[in-house]
């Protein structure tokens, strides 16, 4: 028993926030056209090998578990990644054909997300892909998307939106059973674990150089109180992620349970913490040179993904952990 | 990173709980007085003389040498077997006293307390906070003068619990006159049967006496009771604290989980004033499953944090993020419940075996208060975690 990452873990964790730091930092995000992957940057993904991580070593991958996905996923979460990476690493665990299997891994076809929305389809990222995954915590399907729908202006800058009809008519894979789903929902905790860290980050490092009234506004209980309420939310869905993914590694009975929690939290917390974090910055905080309100659009987006807050809660009010 | 208990640990767990299932006192425990006091020390007395008592104490010091892992599960198989609540009036012997007199105590006084604590023999009490130095507890002005061999103490301390059936107080005191703040400060073992000490109970909201107000009138106190050196009793008294934040409140981490649980179940069975039952009203609803996400982290921040600190030998600066999320926890769910509750909520009279929930809500501001206020804890936060400037 031990809810922290260790050895290897860490080695993992640390590549990860270097690699990403350099292929998708979050500056990239203040240039137009920034949103999703482009496909010179999903090369460069699949090339390292990050798409490939989780996936078994018979096909193809590096075979490492749920707590490496976590890890990797926070860091990307702390960028404020394009969602498309999650799309394109879960479509990597399907059966799919092996040439198209092969392409996912490298990165040479995109992959976009189809959520339901209404009669209609909404398609969250990829805008180059060729592909849509559609996921329902019992069944994955995976097809080609029939056309590139109707473009939305998306609030968050890090992430595509169009809406289509009947976007996934012909899938390529039809899978049963919750793998993926639940992939799906520790990847987006993982990320939004990340934006509530990074939002955290961002505040404690202001508050330690800005200066009111002839002090550093850290020293200001009304800065002060608001930020330890920040580590505590990071603290709760941090430790919880841990324990959900460990769940999932271990193919725990009460794994669902513990992904649900995981989720719910690091919602709240990503969310809470970004309005913090541009509340305290003051004026500063809400222009759009500033990173602040990044974090707060794209954890909006996430929070809708793998389960949004209804939907958690209400699968938790009835749900059982061991 | 892994969830899996060692052969060792699931050996114990297996152990604990027989030993529970044939040894847990029948009957409830009496809700307050000399008669609570004492099932509290027969209780202790039993676990001693079971092979249970200071899980993860040192052996050299009567305690089992276990991990703190292990103290946890013995907390997890108590809450299971229905034991009686840890935090009772051995808590200060157990969680404060006891490991502040094994870390900074003298070889008499560790070979004298803590076996007598360890098998119930002594009951503490807590004798920091004053009438005028609470959450600032570095002003206080309990004064006490060198006199030979001992120490003569004049002055007043406050929110001492249990102070009428305890043996000793952990007593921290001002010995240097000219002294101020933090330093000039003692921490002395102050025998309760003393001549020159008296106890005022103080009335809570929770129409109990739990707490007192306690007067000390040329209390003598011989020099060899002074745990750590006079005049540096700051430091004493700080690691007083740190295990008080440490481990002390695992057991209520552990069981809010069965808490909201045990609200799920009751909100399938009331109706609310609009006619629904509580669990098909929205808004009670979602606030359940909230706090069953909050009361599984909580378990997994424990699990997290007892973990690290048996790796490392020391508890890390989360404490004081255990005390805010606990005790938020708690308040939010027996507002919750009182919401569902609707009149029956509103009907009290002290008794917490009768009125649980009631008694529960009141408690709450208890416990964001004792220990350290919220307030401080997030000041604690901002310090030692954040690193963010001081303004003291």
């Amino acid at each position: 028993m031990f809810l922290a990452p260790e050895g290897d873990e860490m080695e993992i964790a640390t590549a990860a926030a270097d690699f990403l730091a350099e292929a998708m930092p979050i500056d990239r995000l203040h240039s137009s056209g920034s949103a999703d992957m482009s496909a010179a940057m999903r090369g460069h993904l699949g090339e390292m090998g990050w798409f490939a991580l989780a996936v078994p070593e018979a096909s193809g991958g590096s075979g490492l578990s749920a707590v490496e996905h976590a890890l990797f996923f926070r860091e990307v979460g702390r960028q404020c990644g394009p969602v498309d990476v999650l799309a394109q690493v879960l479509a990597a665990r399907l059966p799919a054909p092996d040439d198209v299997h092969a392409a996912l891994l490298s990165g040479e076809i995109g992959v976009a997300l189809a959520v339901g929305d209404g009669d209609r389809t909404r398609v969250i990222g990829g805008t180059n892909a060729a592909y849509a995954l559609n996921v329902t915590p019992d069944r994955t399907w995976f097809a080609r998307l029939a056309d590139a729908g109707e473009t939305r202006p998306a609030l968050d800058p890090a992430t595509s939106m169009r809406l289509t009809d009947g976007v996934l008519v012909e899938p390529v894979v039809k899978t049963n059973g919750p793998d993926v789903w639940r992939f799906g929902v520790l990847g987006t905790a993982a990320m939004l674990v990340g934006i509530a860290e990074a939002a955290l980050d961002l505040i404690v490092e202001y508050a330690k150089v800005r200066e009111t009234f002839g002090r550093k506004i850290g020293a200001y209980q009304a800065v002060r109180h608001p930020c330890a309420d920040m580590a505590l939310r990071v603290e709760a869905a941090r430790c919880q992620l841990w324990y959900a993914a460990a769940a999932l590694k271990e193919g725990r009975d009460d794994v669902d349970t513990h992904l649900d929690a995981a989720k719910h939290l690091a919602n709240q917390a990503a969310l809470a913490n970004a309005d913090s974090n541009i509340q305290l910055h003051g004026g500063i905080g809400v222009t759009d040179e500033h990173h602040a309100h990044l974090m707060l659009k794209h954890a909006m987006l996430l929070g809708k993904l793998f389960g949004g807050k209804r939907a958690v809660l209400a699968r938790l009010l009835h749900a059982k952990a061991a | 990173m892994d969830l899996i208990y060692s052969d060792e640990d699931r050996c114990f767990r297996e152990r604990a709980r027989t030993w529970l299932s044939t040894n847990v006192p029948r009957g409830t425990r009496p809700a307050h007085g000399a008669a609570a006091a004492q099932f509290d020390r027969d209780w202790q007395r039993r676990m001693y003389d079971g092979g249970w008592a200071g899980i993860n104490w040192p052996t050299d010091y009567g305690g089992l040498g276990l991990s703190g892992l292990q103290q946890v599960i013995w907390y997890e198989e108590c809450a299971r077997a229905g034991a009686p609540h840890y935090i009772n009036t051995s808590y200060i012997a157990l969680m404060h006293a006891g490991p502040t007199v094994m870390t900074r105590g003298t070889e008499e006084q560790k070979a004298f307390h803590l076996p007598r604590i360890l098998k119930g023999e002594s009951l503490w009490c807590q004798g920091f906070s004053e009438p005028n130095a609470g959450s600032d507890l570095a002003s206080l002005k309990t004064r006490g003068r060198v006199e030979g061999d001992h120490i003569v103490v004049n002055g007043s301390k406050m929110w001492t619990t249990d102070a009428k059936y305890a043996d000793y107080q952990e007593l921290l005191i001002r010995t240097d006159p000219t002294s101020e703040r933090h330093k000039g400060l003692t921490w002395l073992i102050c025998d309760m049967t003393a001549p020159g000490i008296d106890i005022k109970p103080i009335r809570t909201m929770l129409m109990d006496e739990h707490v007192n107000l306690v007067f000390y009138d040329d209390v003598r106190i011989p020099l060899a009771n002074v745990v750590g050196e006079v005049n540096q009793g700051w430091s004493t008294a700080l690691s007083t604290l740190s295990f008080e934040r440490g481990l002390g409140f695992i057991g209520d981490q552990l069981e809010l989980y069965e808490r909201v649980n045990r609200a799920i179940h009751l909100a399938g069975k009331l109706r609310l004033e609009t006619g629904k039952l509580a669990i098909e009203d929205d808004g009670i609803a979602q606030k359940l499953a909230s706090l069953k996400a909050d009361a599984l982290a909580i378990r997994a921040m424990t699990l997290a944090h007892i973990t690290e600190s048996d790796r490392t030998g020391q508890p890390g600066p989360q404490g004081s993020l255990m005390k805010l999320i606990v005790t938020g926890t708690h308040k939010a769910l027996s507002e919750t419940v009182g919401e569902m509750l609707g009149w029956e909520f509103l009907e009290f009279d002290g008794d917490r075996t009768a009125h649980p929930w009631t008694y529960d809500y009141l408690w709450s501001w208890v416990f964001t208060i004792s220990g350290g206020t919220s307030e401080i804890q997030r000041e604690i936060t901002a310090d030692r975690l954040l690193g963010l400037p001081r303004a003291r």
